[in-house]
């Protein structure tokens, strides 16, 4: 039997399997025709997608916008373009490449490379990847039509109130920034989710979490990072955005806001994005050394400790950004040690590589060149790094080109040049190409010189004293010639960028063909042939090292019941698209499960997403409406059951003869982590508005302000109870499904929707009787918007139970299959923590 | 464009301090570019080894793929990458958390006290109990420690003299404070540091530290009303500052009281002292003064300053007569 399977890596060689590799091929391929590219979710194709986006952004923003600034500030006294223009600039430059750039380019390599590096077919949710593909392009793309309206957003990429608010912003342009953005960060997340639960449940049998590539380690924090982070600054915009169109005053120190409010929402978001970006590309850097330098790597357990631990540290030191504000030095200085620590995880990690590379004979390839590059300038970004965290020099340095200097060494050298190196490592894998070595080291040397050019001088500048974001600067300051070398750098190091896209077009035409595995690398990825087939593995292997490759001379052997599974997934189903669902922590398999194959309405969903915001901006309510019910509608429709084609009597021989579970309705664990994260996403917004709430409370003496009544308790009380209640036959329910009482599931999902609907309208009722307005005080404004989001959880909360109850009438559910019920009851008991917490704070909280 | 003519230096230098909070700030500096010189040889020198070691050796040999010595790790990721950042930045810490103290100490009771509030895109100062106004152009006696409470009339901007102290913001929402001193007389520059708006750029403003007899003359000086003008051009220049409504938003102290205007403008009581005009954009000569009132949006794109309507001899009146008032 062993035998049998292990025929050979790439090829199936006899005739029954080769026909199977066909039959799963065309199971596994994206439909042709435009159509087809629409309703794509293949990873390769979303992963390339997304590296796309994010190189043709980079070009765009990145460094268009960059060269116009540095011919504008090469002489003194410069007229080359307004201030206007200049401000739009570099604007664009720093949203652009924090939203639009690095972060497609990290999900896209992510999206690409995980179902390979970890041995899987697939990712879990390929439809979520197809939409955050489509949300990142067309909210790019919204943001960008602002040049069109000559409506280009003007405030900075941190959009500081109160400049940002219509007071001083009073057109469209910084809409278009907040919402615009807010589409891209919305793809983030949905990406984010994908790739944490493809790391944690898609991974080949063996695969422990000891024994996950280091890339995956990184791309888990990262991912778990992008959920925290950018939902705390959805929120913070949702907020700006409220401000701005209805005038509501969270940031109005007039009317009891706080302008910097906005700040630590915003730095909350914007110090964990600068690890966001780092962590990939540190965990590209793991996977490339020890390749290059033929040894292991060294100090895994050390790396994974340190990856974690910037991870959870990046959450507790935003306030570094904001040392001039005024805060009390006690403040200030714990934020600088926070800062500073980070210094020790980041010594752990240069240190684990350079150990791995004093041992090793390391190879001279465009990859490691670009990895070698990384590391000098990331040491010198991270020792001005620490220089910048130490709070008394740091009223020097901040907003001076000293910092400018700082953040560009270690975003071009820390996270640009791994990606550099990782698309030399890894395209060839997809492309069956390798790229040209030499032009690859003339890109490799243009954009090392030219980066210390452009950059090295500009923290002599700003030791001399000179302000970011000015568009002119006077002749007898002395700063001329600093920036005139900066000027010339740029060009080079544009130049540098400019012949990475020359590679890329050469060896489409030119390239020597990559072979499956052309660095003699260690990880899965390089087992399959370049370009691998669409459904990467057809029979998934089986991992017994950290280096599969390099340590194990077949990947088809291991214990017989494993072997015997593999085997006999590779032949059926061959109708619908199965995976496997591994172990947490032992990558055991623990169920075989469908995932979804191609469909319009993730491309619908976006459609409906973009148009949503837009429709923001444009305040037309029945635009919103209906832009809404679109996403509502899509989404309902994405995730709607479809008919299996095979039968029950099948699945159970299959379920017996492998003692695994076959679920086709997508998996209990997939249910739960998809579950788990989407509550974890509204618990954060939740928490971010409760924080604010309490924020402002502090802010403000009179709370609520003179005038004001604090609301009745009567009202929102009996709401509460009902909708705490609500719980009750929502467990009633669940338990029906186990005691086959049909009747008791559908009176339990009904009692539970009439009961949140009491409590829901009991609420909305109330809120419409209160002497509160929302524009009068910051008081108001927070009250309304967390109440609101009360509200609109209950309404979600319905529209789920809608969609169960109808499937419930329809007999779907078994002690078999139950994932959405048991999603449901999952549902309804964060909801009840929500509300209870939420109103106590609204209506008791102020009495106290 | 302007010149300084009398500044000490006129770029600013924050290396070369000439205040006790930029002193200290520079030492540490001073001492932090050594540490991090010494961290960053090390790390460059482990990096270069192996790469001139190996070279020209066979690309692969018998130990292809095999670990790290597990003593050879954990000498070098304890060692190096835990123990030795420990240590620098203990000693960072240590060092930046007793400058902070220093830095951030309160000025002593009976210090000299100055409100400055600032505007999109100038800067302006008075001098409590005093009766003095200013704008763009601080005023400090040397060798003393002197007490600013800021706050902003509109946006967040930040006030920076890099040569005397670090940077602070100032807020919309309430009183932020910064003690300055200069250890000698001499002339600063001073530069918004927050972004806010289209002419951050243009907004500076100088701070001149005069020996504490003649900063108490310059008082006196300040505290009395706008002179009376003696010729006729600026008795005519007068009566086109009272036509053209700039009365509107800007004070002369005895003539005119903007006290409450929706988009105020700098006091003008003694403009004709000041050394620069326009948030230091153009020197105070009374041709750049007339460029400036011919056109202010194209001296300085973006300025609150309207365009006042005036002929050219109306305009070279007020020139006088603003250039008078000393």
């Amino acid at each position: 039997m062993t035998e049998d399977v292990s025929a050979g890596l790439d090829t199936p060689a006899a005739d029954p399997a080769s026909q199977t590799a066909e039959r799963m091929a065309e199971l596994w391929a994206d439909p042709p025709g435009l159509r087809g590219k629409l309703m794509a979710v293949q990873n390769d194709a979303i992963g390339k997608r997304l590296l796309f986006v994010g190189f043709f952004f980079l070009i765009l923003g990145g460094s268009i916008d960059s060269l116009v600034m540095r011919i504008q500030l090469a002489v003194p006294e410069n007229d080359f373009i307004s201030p206007e223009l200049y401000n739009e600039l570099f604007t664009n430059h720093g949203s652009v490449t924090m939203f639009l750039v690095i972060l497609p380019i990290t999900e896209g390599f992510a999206i690409l490379l995980l179902p390979f590096l970890l041995g899987s077919r697939e990712m879990p949710f390929p439809r979520l990847g197809a939409y955050s593909f489509f949300t990142y392009l067309m909210g790019g793309l919204f943001y960008y039509s602002s040049t069109l309206f000559q409506l280009v957003p003007d405030a900075g990429w941190f959009a500081y109130t109160p400049l940002s608010l219509t007071q001083y912003s009073p057109d469209l342009a910084l809409d278009f920034w907040v919402l615009g953005l807010s589409v891209a960060e919305v793809a983030a997340i949905a990406a984010g989710i994908e790739i944490i639960i493809s790391i944690l449940k898609f991974r080949a049998p063996g695969m422990t979490l000891a024994r996950l590539p280091l890339f995956a380690w990184a791309m888990l924090v990262t991912a778990f990072m992008i959920v925290f982070a950018f939902t705390t600054l959805v929120v913070g915009s949702f907020l700006l955005e409220m401000s701005r169109s209805y005038d509501m005053k969270f940031f109005d120190p007039d009317f009891g806001g706080s302008s910097l409010l906005w700040q630590h929402l915003f730095w909350i978001f914007g110090h964990p994005e600068v690890y966001i970006q780092f962590l990939p590309a540190a965990g590209v850097v793991s996977m490339i050394i020890p390749v290059f330098a033929r040894r292991k790597i060294a100090g895994y357990p050390w790396l994974v400790a340190a990856f974690v631990a910037i991870g959870f540290m990046s959450f507790a030191l935003w306030a570094h950004h904001m040392f001039a504000v005024g805060l009390p030095p006690v403040v200030a200085n714990f934020f600088s040690a926070a800062s500073i620590a980070i210094g020790i995880p980041a010594g752990v990690q240069i240190f684990a590589w350079l150990a791995t590379m004093w041992v090793g004979r390391p190879q001279w390839k465009t990859p490691m060149l670009f990895v070698t590059g990384f590391l000098v300038l990331f040491v010198i970004g991270g020792v001005t790094g620490i220089m910048v965290a130490s709070a008394p020099f740091d009223l020097q340095a901040t907003d001076s080109y000293f910092v400018v200097a700082h953040l560009h060494y270690v975003l071009i050298g820390g996270v640009a040049f791994p990606i550099f190196a990782a698309a030399y490592y890894w395209l060839p894998k997809f492309s069956g190409k390798l790229l040209d070595e030499r032009l690859g080291k003339i890109n490799f040397w243009m954009m090392f010189v030219g980066i210390n050019v452009t950059f090295f001088p500009m923290h002599i500048a700003g030791l001399m004293g000179m302000p970011r974001r000015v568009y002119t600067y006077d002749a007898e300051t002395g700063w001329g010639i600093y920036n005139l070398i900066s000027t010339i750098g740029a060009f080079v190091l544009f130049g540098g960028i400019l012949v990475f896209g020359v590679n890329l077009i050469y060896s489409r035409y030119r390239g020597l063909p990559a072979g499956a595995n052309p660095w003699g690398a260690d990880t899965l990825e390089w087992s399959v042939p370049s370009p691998p087939a669409d459904q990467g593995f057809s029979i998934p292997p089986i991992v017994q090292s950290r280096h599969p490759l390099w340590d194990q001379d077949d990947l088809h052997i291991g214990d017989p019941h494993t072997v015997r599974f593999l085997h006999g997934l590779s032949e059926w189903p061959l109708t619908w698209r199965a995976a496997i669902v591994t172990g947490t922590n032992d990558g055991q398999p623990e169920e075989v499960i469908r995932v979804s194959g191609p469909s319009i309405w993730p491309f619908v969903a976006a459609c409906g997403t973009v148009l949503f915001f837009i429709a923001e901006m444009l305040h037309t309510l029945w635009f919103l409406a209906a832009s809404a019910t679109v996403i509502v509608v899509a989404v309902v429709l994405w995730n709607r059951p479809e008919p299996v084609p095979t039968t029950l009597a099948e699945e159970e021989e299959f379920e017996r003869a492998h003692d695994l579970p076959v679920r086709t309705d997508g998996g209990r664990a997939l249910a739960m982590w998809g579950m788990g994260l989407s509550l974890l996403v509204a618990a954060i917004v939740f928490s971010t508005l409760l924080l604010s709430y309490l924020y402002l409370r502090i802010e403000n003496a009179d709370w609520p302000p003179p005038g004001v009544e604090v609301p009745g308790l009567l009202l929102a009380g009996v709401a509460l109870v009902a909708v705490v209640a609500s719980v009750g036959p929502m467990l009633r329910a669940r338990r029906s499904i186990d005691t086959g009482s049909r009747s008791g599931l559908l009176s339990g999902l009904a009692a539970a929707g009439v009961l949140t609907i009491v409590g829901g309208g009991l609420l909305l009722y109330d809120l419409t009787q209160l002497d509160i307005t929302a524009q009068d005080h910051a008081y108001g404004s927070i009250f309304y918007v967390l109440a609101g989001f009360l509200l609109a959880i209950a309404l979600v909360g319905l529209v789920v139970l809608g969609v169960v109850l109808g499937a419930a009438w329809q007999g779907v559910f078994s002690p078999r299959r139950n994932a959405a019920v048991t999603n449901a009851l999952r549902f309804w008991g964060a909801m009840a923590a929500m509300w209870s917490i939420g109103l106590v704070t609204l209506y008791v909280l102020p009495r106290l | 464009m302007k010149r300084l003519g009398t500044t000490r230096t006129a770029a600013p230098a924050q290396l070369d301090p000439s205040g006790p909070a930029a002193g200290e700030i520079a030492t540490l500096w001073w001492w932090m570019l050594a540490g991090a010189t010494v961290v960053t040889i090390l790390v460059v020198t482990l990096l270069v080894i192996p790469i001139l070691r190996r070279r020209g050796q066979a690309p692969s040999d018998g130990d292809d793929h095999e670990d790290v010595a597990p003593a050879l790790t954990r000498r070098w990721i304890v060692g190096l990458g835990i123990v030795m950042p420990a240590v620098v930045l203990i000693g960072v810490l240590v060092f930046s958390v007793a400058t902070m103290r220093t830095v951030s100490r309160a000025a002593p009771a009976g210090s000299v006290v100055i409100d400055v509030v600032a505007y999109q895109y100038w800067w302006g100062a008075e001098y409590p109990g005093e009766g003095v106004t200013v704008a763009n152009e601080l005023h400090i006696p040397a060798g003393q420690p002197v007490e600013l409470r800021m706050t902003s009339a509109d946006v967040i901007h930040s006030f920076w003299v890099p040569d005397l102290q670090g940077k602070i913001d100032m807020l919309p929402d309430g009183i932020t404070t910064l003690v300055i001193e200069a250890d000698e007389p001499g002339m600063y520059l001073g530069a918004c540091a927050e972004f806010c708006g289209v002419q951050h750029a243009m907004m500076n403003f100088l701070v001149v530290a005069q020996p504490p007899e003649e900063f108490a003359q310059w008082l006196v000086e300040q505290r009395a009303p706008a002179a009376p003008p003696t010729d006729e051009e600026s008795r005519r220049g007068a009566a086109v500052f009272e036509d053209a409504g700039c009365a509107a938003c800007h004070t002369v102290e005895g003539v005119s009281d903007a006290e409450g205007a929706t988009t105020p403008g700098p006091d003008l009581t003694h403009v004709g002292s000041r050394r620069t005009l326009a948030a230091d954009t153009i020197s105070n000569t009374p041709e750049e003064m007339a460029r400036w009132l011919r056109d202010p949006d194209a001296v300085k794109p973006g300025t609150t300053m309207p365009v006042p309507e005036l002929t050219d001899a109306e305009l070279a009146d007020l020139v006088a007569y603003l250039e008078s008032l000393r």
